[in-house]
């Protein structure tokens, strides 16, 4: 269910929703519909719809996000049983699902975007007012500089607040979550400046070719508007994208709390295709995660990729068996370092990368990993110790599955010498 | 040509007192300083570094560990390996000894994966319980010692297991313990030679050990050093050889014991039945002492003192009423049949408290999840004991559970391994 969310700030935007206080009104008739009224901020309570059979949403509230933070919020409700039984809806209700029921019916009229005038003009909105966030962001981001990044790690958590709540009102929640991110640099040791600098200019790259998005390629401009923050819509992204059927091995799996919200990110590999995908569920915190990709395992399926210059995030498309995988085949360090290079040609924000390593672990002069070559790459120094990866390897060679980063690797899955996969 | 390095002094110190400096890139043409907001060009050429920097990353080197030496004994199933996250995830955590000593005995190894949890777990507990690092390192073998060579807090798994009459002379407690039950299973007379030297220098912790080493092999010629030991200090010798005592067949204890018991607890057939009537020395069983009196001797009481005379087999025995005594006499048989190891017995009480008079008191309930974590896990199989009543406490319940946890623990080790 909550992978209806359109992302991870609309499901964070619901949780508060969820005490039953705020709904005046809610109650589902059947197991075909949901209705509630919410308060708001307005006078008038938000009147909120919902046709489980789509499932579809209708909401009173003035959100572009779809579906919007009350629709997300009612049917967490409803999951969780709190929503009793009417079976007489209010007019409001009523008339919505009655013409939605005529409509589905009717394969001739397909569904229609509500108002496409308004839209339009939602959307010339939206890109004008990130605009204006960009240029907000690169005189800050000059500012930064001129006065020096001592002075930021003098200034603390609000520092990185302030910028990224001004993104979040220029509606680049991309932008805002890597400027939040930022607060922890100058208390990530030794290099820090160093660390701080590469973001900001990172920053300052993205808000360029955010600014001229008509000079780039199309598949760059997917990754910069993606990376600023607007979404796709899943439903577009099934449209829109090829799917790629392939026997999918899940290689890792990590998961990450952040603002109340858990990601999880599961890394795949087509054994024919050989691509890589990353797929990304959430959940509130205290809520389970979809547990339906087990790493080790290979799934038959075909991936529909988002837009991007690298495409990596997908949805699953087409589900059709789960088989008991094999372990995968590494590369060499060398490799790993081509491939990110590769990578970054395309995308230069581009900081997670999926790999498969075959290599030893180590502890001198730093945590890390070594191939047969006697190459080296660190580990990342916020994943720990990793002494079960110590201990599974006994000081012999392993596949390793894992997240690059410029810190280093951040080891998630490691095969056993019988070839049974440990998450790490 | 200036380097990475300058331009972070450079963005340090701040554009506005310090100098942006040029940065070249292999293969690119110089960067033009166009004369533009320095703190722009200073970004603009960090990012350009940034995107090589990070592009261009050679291999690192490592220096290589030792490795490993090997460990022929197979690791334990994958859904053992479940198990002992589950132990230690603080899922019946007292469970974790038995446990380790049973993928030992059983000739398995943990999985190394899971060796650092464990091994920090008996650092923790080193002073609590300080068995449970020989038992990690037994059940980690070569790969626990290995570790313990890279990480100083597991040193304690890294001393090679001293072995026969070392591990006597210099060994700890724990070390002694497995000697000690070696030699008297091997040469049972030399076994009680020692105890029985070692016993005025010893500690109490020693003597304690001493008599538990002896109560897995009782013997009538450990009687008179048991009738010594009842007279001792502290309390729990005194207690454990009591107990010791009253299942060694024919001791004196054993006779007295039962004398008295059948002199203050007797079967009476009555019109409705048998049952059982208890005649406390003196006034009533609400007074402590009565009750107190009953359960001692209950307690040390052979077992078969019960059955014997009476025709009846342990279950039927423990149905029988016996009104506001009830709760004493079987917190008294549940310690008597720990002590004697008495399997009837054990699965008689358990039995009883599923489907009979549902334990309700404090000790008796207490007595009761003793006896789960103590009795033969077998009993723990499917379909073996019956369902708890539903007006039982869930803690009766909880008791089945930890039977059952048990015996799929034991089961997951026997079973022939991988089976996912």
């Amino acid at each position: 269910m909550l992978a209806l969310a359109p992302d991870a700030s609309s499901l964070r935007a619901a949780q508060p929703l969820t005490s039953g206080r705020s709904w005046l009104v809610a109650a589902a008739a059947d197991d075909r519909a949901l209705w509630g009224e919410c308060r708001g901020s307005a006078t008038a309570p938000y009147r909120t719809v919902i046709d489980l059979s789509g499932p579809a949403y209708r909401c009173s509230c003035p959100s572009r996000k779809f579906p919007c933070k009350h629709a997300l919020a009612l049917l967490l409700l409803w999951s969780d049983g709190v929503v009793g039984t009417n079976d007489d809806p209010p007019e409001w209700a009523a008339s919505w699902i009655a013409e939605r029921a005529a409509r589905t019916s009717d394969p001739q009229n397909p569904k229609a975007p509500a108002d496409p005038a308004a839209a339009q003009r939602r959307a010339e909105q939206r890109e004008a007012r990130v605009a204006t966030g960009l240029v907000e962001l690169d005189r800050w981001l000059c500012d930064q500089v001129r006065q020096g990044l001592a002075a930021s790690q003098r200034a603390g958590y609000r520092h990185w607040d302030d910028i990224a709540a001004r993104m979040v009102d220029a509606q680049a929640p991309g932008l805002a979550e890597r400027l939040r991110a930022l607060a922890a640099v100058p208390y990530s040791g030794a290099g820090w400046e160093g660390r701080l600098l590469e973001e900001y200019a990172l920053l300052w790259l993205l808000a360029a070719a955010g600014r001229d998005q008509a000079g780039l390629p199309p598949p760059l401009r997917d990754t910069v508007r993606s990376r600023v923050g607007f979404t796709v819509r899943q439903a577009e992204v099934l449209a829109s994208a090829t799917p790629v059927g392939d026997y999918w091995q899940v290689l890792a799996r990590r998961d990450l709390d952040q603002d109340r919200i858990r990601t999880r990110r599961v890394w795949l590999r087509g054994r024919d295709t050989g691509r890589t995908a990353l797929v990304l569920s959430f959940a509130a915190v205290g809520q389970s995660l979809d547990d339906s990709l087990s790493v080790g395992t290979e799934v038959d399926a075909d991936l529909a990729f988002y837009p991007a210059a690298v495409r990596l995030r997908a949805l699953l498309a087409t589900r059709r068996d789960t088989f008991p995988g094999r372990p995968p085949t590494g590369v060499t360090v060398t490799g790993l370092l081509a491939g990110y290079a590769a990578a970054l040609g395309e995308d230069p924000w581009l900081d997670t990368w999926p790999v498969v390593l075959d290599a030893t672990p180590a502890r001198a002069p730093l945590p890390s990993l070594y191939d047969q070559a006697g190459d080296a790459v660190p580990l990342h120094p916020g994943a720990g110790d990793c002494w079960a990866l110590f201990a599974l390897s006994g000081g012999e060679p392993l596949t390793v599955a894992g997240e690059w980063t410029p810190r280093g690797l951040w080891p998630l899955t490691a095969w056993d010498q019988g070839g049974r996969p440990v998450p790490l | 040509m200036s380097t990475w390095h300058d331009l972070v002094t450079a963005s340090l110190i701040g554009t506005e007192r310090a100098v942006v400096p040029a940065v070249g890139i292999p293969g690119l043409p110089p960067a033009e300083d166009d004369g533009g907001d320095p703190a722009a060009v200073l970004l603009d050429r960090a990012a350009l570094l940034t995107a090589a920097r990070r592009a261009g990353r050679r291999p690192d080197y490592a220096q290589p560990l030792p490795q490993s030496e090997p460990d022929s004994r197979p690791v334990v199933s994958p859904a053992a390996d479940r198990r002992l996250a589950r132990l230690l995830a603080g899922e019946y955590p007292e469970l974790l000894t038995e446990w380790l000593t049973a993928v030992t005995a059983r000739g398995l190894r943990a999985a190394p994966q899971s060796l650092p949890v464990l091994l920090d777990r008996a650092r923790r507990a080193r002073s609590a319980d300080p068995a449970l690092a020989d038992l990690v390192a037994e059940a980690g073998g070569p790969r626990a010692r290995w570790l313990a060579g890279l990480n100083p807090d597991w040193e304690f798994a890294a001393a090679s297991a001293l072995s026969g009459q070392d591990a006597w002379r210099l060994g700890n407690t724990a070390q002694r313990r497995r000697y000690l039950a070696w030699l008297l299973a091997s040469d049972p007379d030399a076994a009680r030679d020692l105890i029985r030297g070692g016993w005025d220098a010893a500690g109490p912790a020693e003597r304690v050990m001493f008599l538990s080493v002896l109560a897995d092999r009782l013997s009538p010629a450990d009687e008179p050093l048991l009738e010594a030991a009842r007279h001792d200090h502290p309390e729990d010798v005194r207690r454990q050889a009591a107990d010791l005592l009253a299942s060694l067949p024919g001791s004196a204890l054993g006779k007295q014991m039962t004398e008295r018991a059948r002199r203050y607890v007797r079967i009476e057939h009555a019109a409705r039945g048998p049952r059982l009537v208890i005649t406390p020395p003196t006034a009533e069983p609400s007074q402590p002492d009565r009750g107190r009196l009953v359960l001692e001797i209950v307690a040390r009481t052979p077992l078969r003192t019960w059955t014997d005379r009476s025709g009846l087999t342990a279950a039927q025995v423990a149905a029988l009423p016996s009104g506001d005594w009830a709760p004493v006499l079987f917190t008294g048989w549940v310690r008597a049949a720990i002590a004697q190891r008495d399997h009837e017995w054990t699965a008689a009480l358990i039995g009883h408290a599923l489907t009979g008079r549902p334990p309700r008191m404090a000790g008796e309930i207490q007595a009761l999840q003793r006896l789960a974590r103590r009795a033969d896990p077998a009993l723990g199989a499917p379909d073996t004991l019956p369902e708890p009543r539903p007006d039982a406490l869930p803690v009766v319940g909880a008791a089945l559970g930890v039977l059952r946890f048990r015996h799929d623990m034991l089961k997951e080790l026997s079973d022939d391994g991988n089976d996912g």
